[in-house]
């Protein structure tokens, strides 16, 4: 089945003000933004929605403090639109909504959608880098630094969530096409759909059941230059900084993770490895060694001054 | 040292009066390089907390310089996971650390002057 990613998440916020102040400040861009929320685009239309956790047209709430309320995965096509549902009509629920889209409940409680995907087409340089032997990705004169370059995120990539039963969840998806990239032993998988070569859109770490939710989500960025960049802005700014910068083992990504009014970590990402069906999934223990090549922590402006 | 009696460290930390009625600040009163601790301003009670949530050891809070509080201002909430602790006690009642508290700070104040106690290094 051809399912792509993520086209969006759904949160339920205690404070519209705080997340919106947020999003913004993160990078994406505010649509149809009212006090009562709305949606918070990437480049690629893919985006996270807010609205106040009273409104009465979400989906119910988890139970813990997770204020995540809906994933929605985009899909190839119509045909691929039918097959998910023909599937998962198979043993539950799945509601048509007015858009078109599909709605049911995955195995641990989250409420997932499924829509024809509204992801348009990036046409973007990435980040562009000189090393001796290799050609020039930029040529003389081209100057790589800007202070004051416009960084935004590009597509919603990855979602993680906490789940009591890591072994079920991953089942489930499995029956919709995903594939595991690779497994920590003792949190869970990283799971790839049929539709992306990202290493993973989707990795599930079991938790007690109180835990339930989402741990964090990401944008990815245009190299690991935007990344510093934006993170550096971030921390300008007064956000918190959870973790990072630094980058993955598994997947390769750069990662620098912030707290965030939205009861879960958000990410800046960048450089993600690809993996297609001869790939064989790596399973190591999880540990602070294997979940990272290194880290690194932000510090004010420094330099060794004068002579 | 007097055996028996714990060496305490004095650092000033601000005056009641910078401090918002109903609203949080953090605070670095020993040059950390980030804010290590956070005190919540109830009327003329002050209550100050170590910034480290109990469910990931040593886990700054806020989401933002000083946002520790919900949008109703009646609970300390870690941005990390949407932890939610009693402003009263420091109690997680909802969350991944549920059950467990917040390290309570002691406070002293002198003619408004806010003070924490702290152990000597």
């Amino acid at each position: 089945m051809n399912i792509i990613g993520p086209d969006s998440l759904l949160f339920g916020v205690d404070d519209v003000d705080a997340c919106t102040r947020y999003l913004c400040d993160y990078g994406l861009e505010p649509v149809g933004v009212t006090a009562a929320g709305g949606a918070f685009e990437a480049l690629d239309g893919t985006s996270v929605i807010i609205r106040h956790k009273d409104d009465a047209g979400l989906p119910p709430a988890l139970g813990t403090a997770s204020m995540l309320r809906k994933t929605v995965y985009g899909v190839a096509d119509g045909a691929t639109l039918a097959a998910v549902g023909a599937e998962l009509r198979r043993d539950r629920e799945v509601r048509t909504l007015g858009d078109g889209s599909l709605e049911c409940v995955d195995d641990m409680g989250f409420v997932i959608g499924f829509q024809v995907t509204v992801r348009r087409t990036l046409d973007l340089p990435g980040e562009r880098i000189n090393a001796p032997g290799a050609p020039a990705q930029r040529p003389a004169n081209r100057v790589a630094v800007d202070e004051n370059a416009v960084i935004r995120p590009r597509t919603l990539s990855h979602v993680v969530y906490f789940v009591p039963d890591a072994a079920a969840a991953e089942a489930f998806y499995l029956r919709l096409g995903f594939r595991c990239t690779d497994r920590f032993l003792g949190a869970g998988p990283f799971l790839r759909p049929a539709g992306s070569l990202d290493h993973h859109c989707l990795f599930l770490i079991q938790t007690p059941p109180f835990m339930k939710g989402c741990e964090h989500f990401t944008f990815h960025l245009g190299g690991p230059t935007e990344l510093m960049q934006a993170g550096t802005r971030f921390v300008n700014r007064g956000y918190q900084s959870f973790w990072g910068p630094g980058r993955h083992k598994f997947g390769s990504n750069w990662f620098w993770y912030f707290n965030s009014p939205l009861s879960c970590h958000v990410e800046y990402d960048a450089d993600m490895d690809l993996h297609d069906e001869s790939w064989t999934a790596r399973e190591v223990p999880i540990s602070a060694d294997a979940s990272q090549l290194f880290l690194f922590a932000h510090r004010e402006k420094w330099s060794p001054g004068g002579p | 040292m007097v055996a028996g009696r714990p060496v305490k460290r004095r650092v000033h930390l601000c005056h009641i009066d910078e401090l918002p009625d109903g609203g949080s600040r953090g605070f670095d009163p020993l040059c950390a390089g980030q804010d290590t601790m956070f005190v919540v301003r109830s009327g003329d009670r002050v209550r100050a907390w170590r910034d480290a949530c109990p469910h990931i050891n040593g886990a700054p809070m806020p989401w933002r310089k000083d946002a520790y509080l919900n949008a109703a201002r009646d609970r300390i909430v870690c941005a990390a996971h949407g932890a939610q602790f009693d402003i009263e006690t420091g109690l997680c009642v909802l969350g991944p650390c549920v059950g467990q508290r917040l390290e309570p700070l002691e406070i002293t104040s002198m003619c408004g002057a806010l003070y924490v106690e702290l152990a000597a290094a």
